[in-house]
């Protein structure tokens, strides 16, 4: 049985998820090769949008959202903010250091390692069901993420609220000086 | 496949299910929230011409009013036969209940203890504002933060389901830890903050680990499901390895926040640092939310448990009484003396929660009461003598104190003696019923190390009366005529009324806790159908998670097949 031909939508899906994945994997090698901090982070902002789609192709599309929310829009642009107040000049001869690297790539080996052993171990050869089902079998996710969080935790979601109000206001007051 | 999404999406004529809100059991936290946005509010808008005590009334008025809309949930958790305020006994059925799902309980306990936390709000508003109005601040940070912090202390008395207690502890926690770094004059105050953070960070993170595990062991995080599936299920080999280790790591995150030994080490250097109206409120609600926390869990949770959380709390008390009473003997430091003798007044309740016993709950809730008005108290005192700057907590402060202010000497001897528990005040009666309860479970050994340590904590509370009496004024005692600003006057005289109330006529009190046994009771059926899968989730990705843990199922053994299984469950 040929990777790409369960049935016509996996077709599209394997095409659309190697195109994803080339980009994600060669935006992931420029985000550790450039000499330019800022041109890594705009890197990033790539493979984090790339994996948002392959979300998306995996019919999660709730999890695809929170990703570009969080991740591009939250995270990248803190790192966009430290790099702008303390960089004197922004992308003017800065080198990255480079002495990590070796420990660097041990790091990745061994994350690598241990993710692809887990995976096959547990998942081998085995097909999920799920393939080729369509989603009026599977449910809307979004949907369900929606019920769960309107009805089950309901009280959670609004106490969130006030944690945050609480946060908001203990954060202005230790940051002002008067 | 757009077309196919297309097609599914819910038409806007589907009925979207609601889950039902007991609005008015939510009301006291309904209150204590919009009284601090509110406040945050006018304090933005008009906040250069109300000042500080617009701000302390507000504060005070909010906290009233959450103990007064808690009164008809009293009566109705009770069921009594008159109408009070919008209760009617004839429209609502009687009785404890839970409302959203079995997310929030109402039952005696919870209505108690919101009733008390919305009292000692009040309380510590008022000392606050005489410390501020002292000062000269006009902040109107802190009897906001006082406000919110409450809300979580009063959500976690309530919680029914652990990630609700979690959200509660950590709106509380997160608003104490500002509390603590609140005097930007003082750089103790920023480092007490700091210790209080990133060791009060830890114990959550401790905590919400628990609750995972608890999770992978129960399959759920509503104590509803808890117990109905321990009821059911006999729990053997990993999965009560599970529960265990979430247990254990639970409690290790309460036991954080109630500063038991050894979890202790943060609560004196925090204590001191902390600007002293802020100690107040610590000592007093952050501790009630946790016991009110760590008794829902263990001893309604976790009941079949007893067994083995029992010799934790048993190792934790012994510690927390000896090693409180002990070390509080060398301190010099009144703040810290006080914060080591909370420490073994938290061994005290912990006897009522190792009790594992409707005696021993009670004894808690004695105990909460009678210790959150000496606690507010003694600080409030300590805040008035430490003057401007609150720098003056040396023992030499208070030498001789009784002549140049008597009034405030008397004030304080008599929540000391309470504090060390003598007959007619209220630490009488608390450590009595905590005795009680430790014989009544039959550690009677306990209840010997409980009253040995009381004995060593007399002494050191005496050695603070003889010096405000018996010794002469030193150089570092307050001249005479030490202000007693107006507001914490009253705090005082609200807490020594209290002390004394409870200490002659303890009959109110008694009966009123007597009424209070915490509950899980289950949400009305009809509101469970509602509600998608077990836990909110799809019965498909419970499968897959191992979660489910339905007919005794090892929850650890994952069937890769079983992820296939149709999620048909959604509504």
């Amino acid at each position: 049985m040929s990777i790409l031909a369960v049935t016509e939508v996996l077709v599209a899906q394997n095409i659309a998820f190697a195109i994803i994945a080339v980009g994600v994997v060669v935006a992931g090698v420029r985000l550790v090769t450039t000499e330019n901090v800022v041109h890594a982070a705009l890197w990033l902002v790539v493979v984090l949008a790339g994996i948002a789609g392959l979300y998306i192709l995996l019919a999660a599309e709730f999890t695809a959202i929170v990703q570009v929310l969080v991740y591009i829009g939250a995270i990248v642009v803190l790192f966009l903010f430290g790099i702008m107040l303390t960089r004197a000049r922004l992308g003017e001869g800065e080198t990255v250091n480079k002495k990590m690297r070796a420990p660097a790539l041990v790091i990745a080996v061994a994350m690598f390692a241990l993710m692809a052993y887990s995976l096959w171990g547990y998942f081998g050869s085995t097909e999920l069901e799920v393939m080729g089902r369509s989603t009026a079998e599977l449910g809307q996710t979004t949907a369900q993420v929606a019920d769960t969080l309107f009805l089950t935790y309901l009280i959670p979601f609004e106490v969130v609220s006030v944690l945050l109000l609480a946060a908001l206001t203990g954060a202005i007051v230790l940051a002002r000086r008067d | 496949m757009s077309l196919s999404i297309l097609a599914q999406t819910p038409l806007l004529t589907e009925q979207i299910p609601t889950p039902v809100v007991s609005w008015p059991a939510l009301l006291p936290l309904i209150v204590m929230a919009l009284g601090g946005l509110l406040l945050l509010t006018f304090a933005s808008l008009f906040g250069r011409r109300v000042g500080t005590p617009f701000f302390t009334w507000w504060t005070v008025m909010t906290g009233l009013i959450a103990f007064g809309t808690a009164v008809p949930l009293w009566a109705q958790v009770q069921g009594w036969d008159r109408r009070v305020l919008w209760w009617n006994p004839e429209q609502t059925p009687a009785g404890a209940f839970s409302t959203v799902g079995g997310a929030f309980g109402i039952d005696g306990f919870s209505v108690l203890l919101t009733m008390l936390i919305a009292l000692a709000v009040a309380v510590c508003a008022l000392v606050m504002a005489g410390t501020s109005e002292r000062d000269g601040e006009r902040h109107v940070e802190g009897p906001a933060l006082l406000i919110l912090s409450a809300t979580g202390a009063m959500v976690m008395v309530g919680a029914n389901d652990l990630i609700v207690l979690f959200l509660g502890l950590e709106v509380l926690s997160l608003a104490v830890y500002v509390l603590a770094a609140m005097n930007l004059r003082r750089v103790q105050s920023q480092e007490a903050g700091l210790k209080y953070f990133v060791l009060g960070a830890f114990s959550s993170a401790f905590f919400l680990y628990g609750i995972a595990l608890v999770y992978g062991g129960t399959g759920s995080t509503s104590l509803v499901n808890i117990t109905g599936f321990l009821a059911d299920n006999l729990l053997l080999g990993s999965s009560s390895v599970l529960v265990l280790l979430g247990i254990a790591l639970m409690v290790a995150g309460l036991a954080f926040k109630v500063a038991a030994v050894p979890f202790h080490s943060w609560s004196p250097d925090v204590y001191d640092g902390a600007p002293t109206s802020s100690v107040a409120f610590m000592a007093s609600v952050v501790k009630i939310a946790a016991f009110a926390g760590m008794v829902r869990v263990l001893v309604v949770g976790f009941d079949t448990f007893a067994a083995d959380w029992r010799p934790i709390l048993q190792v934790l008390a012994v510690l927390s009484l000896v090693g409180g009473a002990l070390v509080a003997l060398v301190q010099t430091n009144v703040k810290r003396l006080l914060a080591y003798s909370s420490i073994s007044h938290a061994g005290f309740i912990l006897l009522g929660v190792e009790a594992a016993s409707d005696t021993g709950t009670r004894a808690v809730l004695v105990y909460l009461v009678a210790y959150t008005f000496l606690v507010i108290g003694s600080f409030a005192v300590v805040s008035i003598v430490g003057r401007s700057g609150d720098g003056m907590h040396s023992l030499d402060s208070y030498r001789g104190l009784g002549r140049v202010s008597p009034a405030l000497a008397g004030t304080f001897t008599i929540l000391l003696l309470a504090q060390a528990g003598v007959p007619f005040t209220s630490g009488f009666y608390a450590k009595f019923y905590a005795v009680i309860a430790a014989v009544d479970a039959q550690s009677a050994w306990l209840a010997v190390v409980a009253m040995l340590s009381a004995v060593i904590a007399a002494y050191l509370y005496l050695r603070l009366v003889v010096t405000m009496w018996f010794v002469a004024p030193g150089d570092q005692t307050p001249a005479p005529g030490l202000p007693i600003p107006a507001t914490t006057g009253v705090a005082l005289v609200v807490c020594v009324a209290v002390t004394l109330f409870i200490g002659i006529t303890p009959g109110p009190l008694t009966s009123v806790v007597d009424e209070a046994p915490p509950v899980v009771v289950e949400p009305p059926v009809e509101q469970v159908a509602d509600a998608p899968g077990l836990d909110g989730l799809p019965p498909g990705l419970l499968d897959a998670l191992g979660g489910g843990g339905a007919g005794g199922q090892d929850p650890l053994t994952v069937d890769p097949g079983g992820a296939g299984t149709p999620a048909g469950g959604a509504p």
